[in-house]
């Protein structure tokens, strides 16, 4: 290894040199172990594998060198632990401690397969090698995502191995600050964030305004419920982060920056906490950054813990300290935000995805997606789907495409009935649109959004006015109460969805939480009261009639809300064997040996323990 | 110095000016609640909507708050616009409806009743405009009273919902009080006055004289400190009731030597 490895860089040239020794050094026959350690594979375990792989190493006296990493999230969640064993790429899944040994010996140290931990496509029962082979990563694009699962998240020459930290030197040395916001114009980048706003716009709002100095913001607040985007970068390549603003700060002229990192996310914190200090020691943060005289910091803050801290003048109120609420001002915070200064704002993915665009170019980026939306989005894709996980797709691709052929379709042969998109004031989109695109204005038209990247798959057996329950009684729980429509507003449209769902729903209950809409839409302080009514708006507009059949004929047609439906057993499936009969804590059933039973529906409370009991699906709610 | 145009009237503004300063200059009236000309602007109570064009879009915004520029057409009357703050009100009206001031201003509003039932807590009628908590801050630079908990349950309270120690008993919270859930309360027996329902109690100056309530002991002696007199004769002032005030003042000036003019 060269010297300078582990020095502060003072310019390009050493940069380079360091990388090619770095490169040297690696190829050099050495091979990886990379356990996932992204939220869904630690929770099954993985931390524990990346022990025994490390022991495996340590033990190990054969002359093959190894190297096991923790690494960040892979994506396919739903078949952790997944381990990706390097060269070769090959992906093992629902890896369990007993299997690391073989593993180790047979795949590591031998070069053998062991198949019974690949991943098989369910449909055609064909097993795959590595993940390009696997239909879930096929349909992908990954540009934020692109080193995710690949590099470790807390030793900075492995970014720089595989390409990191080359744009900055790039757009420090060869790019003007007009330059390198043209190029992200030419992108087309959009915010990741929820707004979709122009970022190159808000960048040139920022560098052009009066005041000094000038703040650049990282917001990696994520709080919709089940998102887990940010947080996968943050923990799976924190560099792309920094080197991303560090390129945004020069741009915009701004010497400091802070990081905004959900309260929730201590180990995204330890990450960036870890990454920050090595760019400092190698000269990408601080001062005199490669040798180019612009100096730039950042710092790291815990969020307030609230949802409607991730709102741009919440946070940045919460930055400076005082409670995390909206302010209402008509002054951009480009020219009047963190301390009254000009503030620039962007996403973890935002932000992310600015040193690929530097480096291969504006023109590149704007090549994937459609007219208005380009390059790629990250989303977590969870709910009554296979494939559950985090996906990055061009911007274009189908609700479909996404569903079915990275998410492997609906769980349980069920069918389709709805997939929500833009967190918890986006909307439902039934499957009539599937073949919508994945667009900032195509979902909006289609009363949903974008949002940062929330994708909830729901089937047949789910009842929409209890989705719009759900999410409206999130925001309500998160709303600050700052302003009367949101707090006033979305308590009434929670207590009218309560009584629907009561079978309490009265005519013109939908006609009332129309008008409450309109007034949230139109008149809260800030974008949480102003689109919190889209859950409701949008499956009223798809699944009206069942609304109606909740207020008019008291009935739940997909049958979750209680008292909106009743237990019966089917004569023809009963076997009379009796063990709802001796469950029922009613005393609601009768029946004899070899006599169908029946439900008494006066003593019935609906509890449902009969339908959990049935061991032949005899009783159904009808 | 801008010109801005609000319904149909065209109206000179300083800069800066905001739409509610406009539209006062114009003679029309836009109904407020969490807007007081002495402190910092708020915008949460939203009672306050005018509809805005400019270019070609239309918006609705807070007229307190938003800065007068020259390509603005603003609409205060507009349907939109009156059904926007009549909606905020009966929402308010559904929170708070035993506030007789709240229940004026609706009607100054055209709006006889609400629709809606109450479905939020409101400690005696509060609407949560926020007006006490900025002037007890800004104004008095207490900061007695705070926010405390989120969205429904929001309430204005002195910290851990226990009386202040802050609060030197001024009660300009109950002054700037919109809707009368702020009270001055005299406990004679202990010489003393509450701000209700904070719980807060600050002991009292009696006058020297009749023995009727001045003001508390913090404020006057805030007051010497701002005026920066403390002679033993304002002292003696400050320690009278308006009324024995005046009578004094009276008396020495009816007993004092005529001085001739030299
Ligand atoms: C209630 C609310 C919550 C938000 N939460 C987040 C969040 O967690 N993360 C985020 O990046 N943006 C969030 N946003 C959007 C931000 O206000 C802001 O638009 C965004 O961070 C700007 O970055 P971008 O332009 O890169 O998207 C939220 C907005 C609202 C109204
Ligand atoms: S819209 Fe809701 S969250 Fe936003 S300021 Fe108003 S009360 Fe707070």
């Amino acid at each position: 290894m060269t010297k300078l490895c582990g020095k502060r860089l003072n310019n390009h040239e050493e940069l380079e040199l360091v990388r090619e020794d770095l490169l040297k050094h690696r190829n050099s026959g050495t091979k990886s172990v990379c356990v996932c350690v992204g939220p869904g594979c630690a929770a099954k375990g993985a931390n524990r594998l990346y022990e025994l792989f490390c022991e495996a190493v340590r033990q190990s006296d054969s002359k093959v060198k190894v190297e096991a990493k923790s690494v960040g999230c892979h994506g396919l969640c739903e078949c952790g632990p997944i381990i990706l064993i390097q060269p070769g790429d090959i992906f093992y899944q629902r890896v369990e401690e007993p299997d690391v040994a073989e593993i180790f010996r047979e795949t590591v140290l031998s070069d053998r397969i062991v198949e019974r931990l690949l991943h098989e496509d369910p449909s055609t029962g064909e097993k795959a090698r590595s993940p390009d082979e696997i239909p879930f990563y096929k349909a992908q694009n990954r540009i934020a995502l692109a080193y995710n699962g690949l590099i470790d998240p807390a030793n900075i020459e492995d970014y720089i191995a595989a390409g990191g930290y080359t744009a900055l030197p790039k757009a420090l040395t060869t790019m003007t600050s007009e330059e390198i916001i043209a190029e992200v114009e030419l992108a087309g980048l959009r915010g990741r964030g929820g707004g979709g706003f122009p970022t190159a716009r808000k960048w040139r709002s920022c560098r052009e305004s009066d005041g000094s100095p000038k703040y650049v913001i990282c917001n990696g607040d994520e709080g919709d419920p089940g998102a887990f985007m940010d947080r996968a970068i943050m923990e799976g390549n924190p560099h792309s982060v920094i080197e991303g603003m560090v390129i945004g700060a020069y741009a915009i002229g701004s010497s400091q920056g802070y990081i905004y990192v959900r309260n929730e996310y201590p180990l995204s914190v330890e990450r960036l906490k870890e990454a920050i200090e090595q760019a400092r020691q190698w000269g990408f943060l601080g001062e005199d950054i490669l040798g180019s005289s612009f100096s730039f910091n950042i710092r790291i803050n815990r969020g307030g813990g609230a949802f409607v801290c991730g709102e741009s003048t919440a946070l940045m109120a919460s930055l400076e300290g005082r409670t995390g609420e909206p302010r209402a001002k008509y002054v951009h915070t480009v020219e009047s935000g963190f301390r009254g200064k000009p503030t620039n704002l962007n996403n973890v993915e935002t932000w992310t995805n600015i040193p690929p665009i530097i480096n291969r170019g504006g023109e590149w980026f704007a090549g994937i997606g459609t007219e208005k939306s380009k390059g790629t989005k990250v989303f977590s894709l969870v709910g009554n789907v296979v494939n559950t996980g985090l996906v990055e797709v061009p911007m274009g691709i189908t609700l479909r495409r996404i569903i079915d052929e990275i998410g492997g379709g609906v769980r349980d042969g069920k069918r389709f009935k709805a997939v929500q998109t833009g967190g918890p004031s986006g909307g439902c989109i039934p499957s009539e649109h599937l073949d919508a695109r994945v667009d900032f204005d195509e979902l909006t038209k289609l009363g949903s959004m974008m949002g940062s990247g929330g994708m909830i798959v729901m089937d047949e057996g789910t009842c929409m006015v209890r989705v719009a329950r759900y999410f409206t009684e999130f925001l309500q729980k998160e709303s600050c109460g700052k302003c009367t429509p949101c707090r006033e507003g979305l308590a009434q449209m929670l207590h009218i969805l309560n009584r629907i769902t009561r079978g309490e729903g009265d005519v013109g209950d939908i006609e009332e939480l129309g008008v409450l809409a309109e007034l949230l839409e139109g008149t809260a302080l800030c974008a949480l009261g102003k689109t919190a009514a889209n859950p409701v708006l949008s499956t009223i507009r798809y699944f009206r009639d069942e609304y109606d059949a909740h207020i008019l004929d008291r009935h739940c047609p997909a049958k979750e809300c209680r008292g909106l439906f009743r237990y019966e057993i089917d004569a023809e499936a009963c076997k009379a064997c009796g063990i709802c009969l001796k469950n029922c804590p009613e005393d609601a059933i009768t029946g004899e040996k070899e006599v169908p039973h029946v439900i008494n529906q006066e003593k019935c409370t609906l509890c449902g323990i009969c339908w959990e009991k049935c061991p032949f699906t005899a009783v159904l709610k009808v | 110095m801008p010109t801005v145009t609000i319904d149909g009237c065209k109206v000179r503004v300083k800069k800066n000016a905001t739409v509610l300063d406009a539209a006062k200059k114009a003679g029309i009236w836009i109904p407020t609640l969490c807007y007081h000309p002495a402190v910092s602007c708020d915008a949460s109570c939203r009672i306050c909507m005018v509809e805005l064009e400019r270019g070609d879009w239309r918006q609705l915004v807070t007229a307190c708050n938003y800065p007068v520029r020259e390509d603005i057409v603003v609409y205060v009357s507009s349907e939109r616009a009156q059904q926007a703050r009549r909606g905020v009100m009966e929402l308010l009206l559904a929170r708070a409806p035993e506030s007789e001031e709240l229940k004026a201003l609706a009607e100054r509003m055209g709006v006889k009743e609400t629709h809606y039932p109450k479905v939020t807590e409101s400690q005696r009628n509060c609407i949560l405009c926020g007006l006490c908590v900025r002037v007890c801050e800004e104004i008095i630079g207490q900061s007695a009273i705070g926010f405390a908990g989120r969205g429904v349950d929001r309430t204005v309270a002195a910290p851990f919902r226990q009386p202040s120690d802050d609060c030197i008993g001024c009660g300009a919270c109950a002054v700037v009080c919109p809707v009368g859930t702020i009270k001055l309360r005299i406990h004679k027996d202990q010489q003393e006055v509450e701000i209700s329902p904070f719980k807060s109690r600050a002991k009292l100056l009696l006058c020297r004289q009749c023995g009727a309530p001045v003001v508390s002991v913090q404020v006057s002696e805030q007051v010497m400190g701002k005026v920066g007199l403390d002679c033993e004769e304002f002292r003696e002032r400050v320690r009278l009731c308006p009324k024995c005030r005046k009578l004094q003042s009276a008396a020495q000036l009816a007993s004092a030597p005529i001085r001739k003019k030299q």
